[in-house]
């Protein structure tokens, strides 16, 4: 541990019993809690923290706040490292490891500072003109070379072992920002009565309170913020959230706001998460986000050791920190002074003040003696020198001559921009206010409004009275009353505002050295004007063109002055120049934050059967099939590889009798006198006439005359229908069934509901089907071929009473029935079948055998059903009913959808037989070559049939049906597949049906 | 974005699907001729500004509503249950 | 027919919730600040009546239960039996026995749709101090005592998983609020509310 050298003796909101060890770059420091990482540094002297992203010039602290360009550090190791974090607004913890980046070897001696002597090569617009030819370099040369040189931090390779949260509130009243205004506007808010949430990004509340010496109603303004967060905390409808960033304004009064949970401490606590992402739904939001300091560009401003003012003093009053020893202050208003008397007041050395003015107020004057700093006015300092620690400066005073003076800390003062973005969200733009030369907030989203600083009213009396008359109006606008209890808002004087400087030119080209108007993205004053001189003038251009306000501080301390300066070379007012708004975020937002919980296996909900653990008693191998968690097969010992279990679940169905789980298949529950008229409309086949007791298999359109979904719909009784839908579209169906009912024919008398989740299904499939359902349907009921032939569809009961329902339907081929028994049977019915099926050899098959039984038999499914097919396409053609109206019909018959040269469905076979099939290789005439006009159609489902020993496919080729016999290369470049196929009846097995009769 | 949902209040946008501009009403098949049936499923204005709009509040009470929204601001200015506004075509 | 949870026959029925959740505490250490209980299966049946035709059927259900079905998102219980909203002429009954769904059905009979539903919903019981701060973590409606009052109820979305929620009688520990969730959805449903419960402990009961 080091001593702090720079730490004043006493002062500031920081806890000197606490200290905390950190690191930076290795080296072991010490800090307290209550600092940032960078007044830790600042308290132990180190001031160059990072290199610059283009030119790698040595950069040091700008700022205490969100705004930062330049410290942008990475904080701890492994797999928690996090790059690009700002170093001002990083809370220091007892262990916190924190590293610069973009530097090499090391951030004191950096190779790639070289980059700066090269600048001419670097310059505005280096992208689109350095490196354009030769062509082929870009890939292999020049954009490595880029990223190795420029850039940002490395973020962690292994997965974050922490979790994240997404949260949702609802409040009458956010306020935005918890400084005088936004304390203020909570305050009477909540004294109202209204629901109140108050965020702040920072990890105290008070703002510039906390930074800066002020009165209100006559004594210290920490007392009236420490009587303010009582009261506030003693609301019980009060949230105060800090270190909580508001990052977006969204439609309707929804706000997003990531919450730093855990990120002040070395692990997150045990189930606590790290981040936590809200997104607030607010009738009224207050902007009370406080303003951002303005840097003056001129030349080396981004020398280690020259900060803005403001900055300075929250290191000072707020840390106890002296950012340096002998400082000098540039100021172009009043507000500039208070930095010059704090530090004074701790303990520095202020050399000099360079007032831009040239008038200043007595009262100033008597400071400037008071604390013995030479005062200069109407002189401007026009370079910083000294590389990586500013050592001295050189000032222009008014009768133009040059004053040098050394110094190891500037402060600068020159005015303030409202930190407006969030006004912008919603794409209204900010308008300029000449009076205080800067933008303020224009047209704002729906139940916004700004009080204090980030309205453009900078003075301490404006925001707190703003604040308070804006909450307690946002409250009245949710229905509340007026609220008791008084606040003196009565403040010290603060004098008058900056008269700006946005420039200081001077020196003499390339010897000037480089003044930079944005310090993250190295944008030089010098780029603006070559940015304006090759006519990128419009704010967008100019953007692009020079990379100004890009990157992770979005140009919070540069976009006016780019502007200005932009304004300056055209001739222009600012105003006229142009306007930059803001998109959210307002800071980087880490993608795990907004992710939450949903990530790994909750990336989404998964879906499992009644039956699942039944299958894994059974040793199943699962798959993911869109939701559903589904047994894909069931190995036996033994058993080499997946084919050779499949093959084996197969031959068991055709040869005995095999169970599988269905339950994922969507069922509709259809009640009323019109169900049948209704099921006419949706499905493209006839329903009326179906009697009770029987399924029917349906194809249903969508209204362009495509194939939407298809499956079987039983008639329970008179005016009671169950329908099935595939399981990938059960909820897409419910929908369009919703909407057919709803908007297309509520006067029928049809009532619908989904009981997908009330049924375990499973298919019982093969010769020996009937007789093992006959151990486990209760006995009185006749399920003999004759009493319950192909198609039956019937309740019956199960273990003496259980309400079940039983199908003969066959998706196999084979004689097969469905039974379905209320879902907290599912195990229960699995197990009576297995026992009722073991004398018959009962064999469990997943989806995999489930596949090659429906493609031996040329059944479609999802492969077939792609949102591209007709009936017509599946050989279904005969189904679509001419004698009635439903949906699709007319657009089914659009010529292209009935052009005989169509890719009809048809089966697929290898000449050799060894040849294995692929889905999605495409078809192509014997000897043609591979091009679109050959391209013939393609394969959309293969198996290998272990009957016909061979690979077999379904597919789709032009003119399919009528061209049986013929050979066509399936050809599958990607997986290097060029297989001879025959063209041959898509119905492998038992194409007469025999089986399925029984 | 916030819809009203008029059966069940005040919902995130996350609940709802879009489907379509309200204004179409299906012909009948039998009767409409397939230039008819193609204006009906495809032909579309696309204003800037006032729109009514087919919604579906499929995580909640699946019920098809009309929303009436500004296509620029997203402004919603009505949201109405079905049947008030889109009458039956085949009745 | 509504369905024994046993039969002669050795078929038992499992609860929606075996396999998922077990009884004990989880999360952090000491007191539990959320309370859990995944119930058991209950009767519970989908009913929708005919449009513009609801009102013999509230007359049905009022003359036989004794509580009249809300034609707005609430809920109301007499007698072990309880209707919650389920969306315009609709509600989902729920009651304590699978037997209760029958005898809905004799109630009904052709004034409306019964749809058998037990078994198809996995719900929790939940309630505790921090209740509300827990179910925020994916529950996209505001339920403040002045926004979902006792008696409120809603189907919504948690955590990307359809749910039909409502609010019970307050109990020592305030709010107490009912979750059905999907049947299938159960593992997932229970992964998110067993993470966002348990910064604040949370105590799990599993009904048998």
């Amino acid at each position: 541990m080091s001593p702090q050298p720079f730490r004043t003796p006493a002062g500031g909101l920081i806890d000197r019993a606490k200290p905390f060890g950190f690191s930076f770059d290795g080296r072991r420091l010490e800090g307290y809690e209550g600092d940032t990482l960078a007044s830790a540094l600042l308290a132990n002297g180190v001031r160059l923290v990072g290199r610059s992203f283009k030119y790698h010039r040595p950069r040091g602290i700008l700022s205490a706040g969100s705004e930062e360009p330049n410290a942008l550090v990475e904080l701890r190791s492994g797999a928690r490292r996090e790059p690009n974090t700002r170093a001002t607004t990083a809370e220091l913890f007892d262990g916190l490891e924190a590293a610069s980046q973009n530097r090499w070897p090391s951030l004191d001696f950096d190779l790639l500072s070289v980059n700066s002597l090269f600048g001419s090569a670097l310059a505005a617009g280096f992208y689109y003109k350095t490196f354009m030819w030769p062509a082929a370099f870009w890939e292999r040369v020049y954009e490595p070379l880029i990223r190795r040189a420029a850039g940002l931090g490395r973020a962690a390779v292994a997965a974050d072992p922490d979790h994240y949260e997404k949260a949702f509130a609802f409040c009458d009243v956010l306020v935005i920002g918890g400084g005088p205004a936004g304390l203020s506007a909570a305050l009477s808010a909540g004294r109202a009565g209204a629901r109140v949430i108050l965020c702040d990004e920072d990890f105290a509340l008070g703002g510039r309170l906390l930074s800066d010496r002020r009165m209100i109603g006559g004594r210290p303004a920490a007392d009236w913020l420490a009587a303010t967060l009582a009261e506030l905390e003693s609301m019980p409808d009060m949230r105060l959230m800090r270190r909580s960033t508001v990052f977006g304004v969204y439609d309707h009064g929804v706000y997003g706001v990531v919450e730093r949970v855990s990120d002040h401490l070395p692990t997150p606590p045990p189930f606590q998460p790290r981040q936590r992402s809200w997104r607030i739904t607010a009738k009224r939001a207050i902007l009370a986000a406080g303003a951002i300091e303005r840097p003056v560009v001129f030349a080396g401003n981004d020398t280690p050791g020259v900060m803005l003012a403001g900055a300075v003093r929250s290191y000072v009053n707020r840390f106890g920190v002296l950012p340096g020893r002998e400082a000098v202050l540039f100021t172009t208003g009043d507000d500039g002074w208070t930095t010059a008397r704090d530090l004074a007041d701790a303990g520095a050395r202020v050399v000099a003040i360079v007032d831009a003015r040239a008038e200043i107020d007595a009262g100033l004057r008597a400071l400037a003696e008071r604390i013995g700093a030479r005062l200069v006015t109407g002189a401007v300092v026009e370079s910083a020198h000294g590389g990586k620690a500013l050592r001295g400066i050189s000032v222009r005073n008014a009768a133009g001559h040059h004053v040098e003076m050394a110094c190891d800390l500037l402060a600068v003062s020159n005015g303030w921009n409202p930190t407006l973005h969030l006004t912008s969200h919603q794409n209204t733009r900010p308008v300029w206010d000449a009076t205080i030369a800067a933008f303020v907030p224009g047209a704002m989203p729906p139940g916004l409004v700004a009080a204090g600083s980030a309205a453009g009213r900078f003075r301490l009396e404006q925001a707190l009275d703003g604040g308070a008359r804006l909450g307690a109006e946002a409250a009245a606008e949710c229905g509340h009353g007026r609220g008791a209890g008084t606040t003196d808002r009565t403040a010290d004087d603060e004098g008058l505002p900056a008269t700006p400087v946005w420039r200081v030119s001077g020196g003499s080209g390339r010897k000037r050295g480089k003044a930079f108007v944005d310090f993250q993205n190295d944008v030089t004053d010098f780029d603006i004007e070559l940015s304006a001189r090759e006519g990128f003038r419009a704010v967008e251009h100019l953007k692009r063109y020079t990379t100004l306000g890009m990157a992770t501080d979005q140009g919070k301390t540069s976009n006016v002055s780019g502007l200005a300066l932009m304004a300056e070379q055209t001739g222009k007012l600012i105003p006229d120049t142009g306007t930059t708004i803001f998109r959210p975020p307002y800071t980087p937002v880490a993608i795990g934050a907004l992710g939450g919980h949903h990530r790994g296996r909750d990336f989404r909900p998964t879906r499992i059967s009644p039956t699942h653990a039944w299958s894994e008693r059974q040793g199943a191998v699962f798959i993911e099939s869109g939701a559903w968690i589904r047994a894909q097969y069931y190995p036996q010992p033994g058993e080499r590889d997946w084919l050779e279990t499949v093959n084996r679940e197969v031959l068991a169905v055709r040869a005995g009798v095999g169970v599988c789980d269905v339950s994922t298949l969507g069922k509709i529950d259809l009640q009323g006198r019109d169900v049948g008229v209704f099921l006419d409309r949706v499905y493209c086949n006839t329903w009326s006439t179906l009697p009770i007791g029987k399924a029917r298999y349906g194809l249903m359109l969508r209204e362009d005359g495509f194939v939407m979904d298809d499956g079987t719909t039983s008639r329970l009784a008179d005016d009671h229908y169950l329908m099935t839908t595939t399981t990938a579209n059960a909820g897409k169906v419910m929908q369009h069934l919703e909407f057919c009912h709803q908007v297309l024919w509520p006067e029928l008398d049809v009532r619908m509901v989904s009981v997908s989740e009330r049924w375990a299904q499973a298919a019982i499939a093969g010769p020996r089907s009937r007789d093992v359902l006959r151990g486990v349907v209760d006995g009185q009921h006749d399920i003999s071929d004759d009493a319950f032939p192909y198609l039956a569809a019937r309740e019956v009961t199960v273990g003496g009473g259980i309400p079940a329902r039983l199908f003969r339907i066959s998706f196999s081929g084979e004689r097969a029935f469905e039974l379905a028994v209320p879902s907290g049977f599912g195990d229960a019915m699995m197990q009576a079948i297995m026992a009722s099926g073991r004398d018959y050899g009962i064999t469990p098959y997943g989806l995999e055998a489930l596949g090659v039984l429906r493609i031996e038999k040329g059944h479609v499914a999802g492969s077939e059903l792609n949102g591209q097919t007709t009936a017509r396409d599946l050989g279904l053609g005969k189904m679509m009913s001419s004698k009635k109206d439903y949906i699709g019909r007319l657009m089914a018959t659009r010529p292209a959808l009935v052009e005989a040269e169509r890719p009809t469905l048809a089966g697929f076979r290898p000449v050799d037989a060894s040849q294995r099939l692929r889905a999605g290789a495409h078809f192509l005439g014997l000897g043609q070559p591979a091009s679109i006009e050959n391209d013939e159609g393609h394969m959309t489902s293969t198996a290998y049939s272990p009957h016909l020993r061979s690979w077999i496919g379904l597919g789709r080729i032009r003119n399919g049906a009528t061209r049986i016999g013929e050979r066509v290369r399936a050809y599958d470049p990607v997986r290097n597949g060029d297989v001879v196929v025959e063209i041959c009846n898509p119905v492998f097995f038992d194409p007469e049906g025999a089986r399925l009769h029984g | 974005m916030r819809i009203d949902c008029p059966h069940c209040g005040s919902r995130d946008v996350q609940e709802f699907i879009y489907l379509r501009d309200a204004g179409p009403r299906r012909p009948d098949g039998m009767a409409a001729t397939l230039a008819e049936m193609h204006v009906y499923l495809h032909e579309r204005d696309n204003p800037a500004g006032r729109h009514r709009e087919l919604w579906y509040h499929g995580s909640g009470c699946r019920a098809w509503l009309v929303v009436t929204r500004d296509t620029r601001t997203h402004a919603v200015f009505a949201v109405e249950a079905l049947p008030a506004s889109v009458e039956s075509a085949s009745t | 027919m509504a369905e024994p949870s046993s039969s002669a026959a050795g078929w038992r029925s499992q609860s929606a919730w075996a396999g998922v959740a077990v009884s004990g505490h989880l999360g952090a250490d000491g007191g539990a600040g959320v309370t859990v209980c995944c119930l058991r299966d209950v009767g519970m049946a989908t009913l929708i009546a005919p449009k513009r035709r609801e009102a013999a059927l509230i007359a049905a259900v009022e003359a036989r239960y004794g509580m009249r079905l809300p034609e707005d998102p609430r809920t109301v219980e007499n007698g072990g039996v309880r209707a919650v909203w389920a969306g315009p002429d609709q509600w989902l009954l729920v009651t304590a026995d699978v037997s209760g769904v029958e005898t809905l059905r004799e109630v009904i009979a052709d004034l409306g749709a019964v749809s058998d539903q037990t078994g198809s919903r996995a719900v929790l019981r939940v309630s505790g101090r921090a209740i509300r701060a827990a179910l925020a973590k994916g529950c996209m409606i505001d339920l403040h005592d002045g926004s979902f009052p006792v008696g409120a109820a809603a189907l919504s979305s948690i955590a990307h998983i359809g749910v039909h929620l409502w609010r019970l009688a307050d109990g020592p520990d305030g709010a107490v609020f009912e979750i059905a969730a999907p049947r299938s959805i159960a593992g997932s449903f229970w992964s998110w509310f067993a993470a966002s419960a348990a910064e604040f402990g949370c105590a799990v009961v599993v009904e048998s």
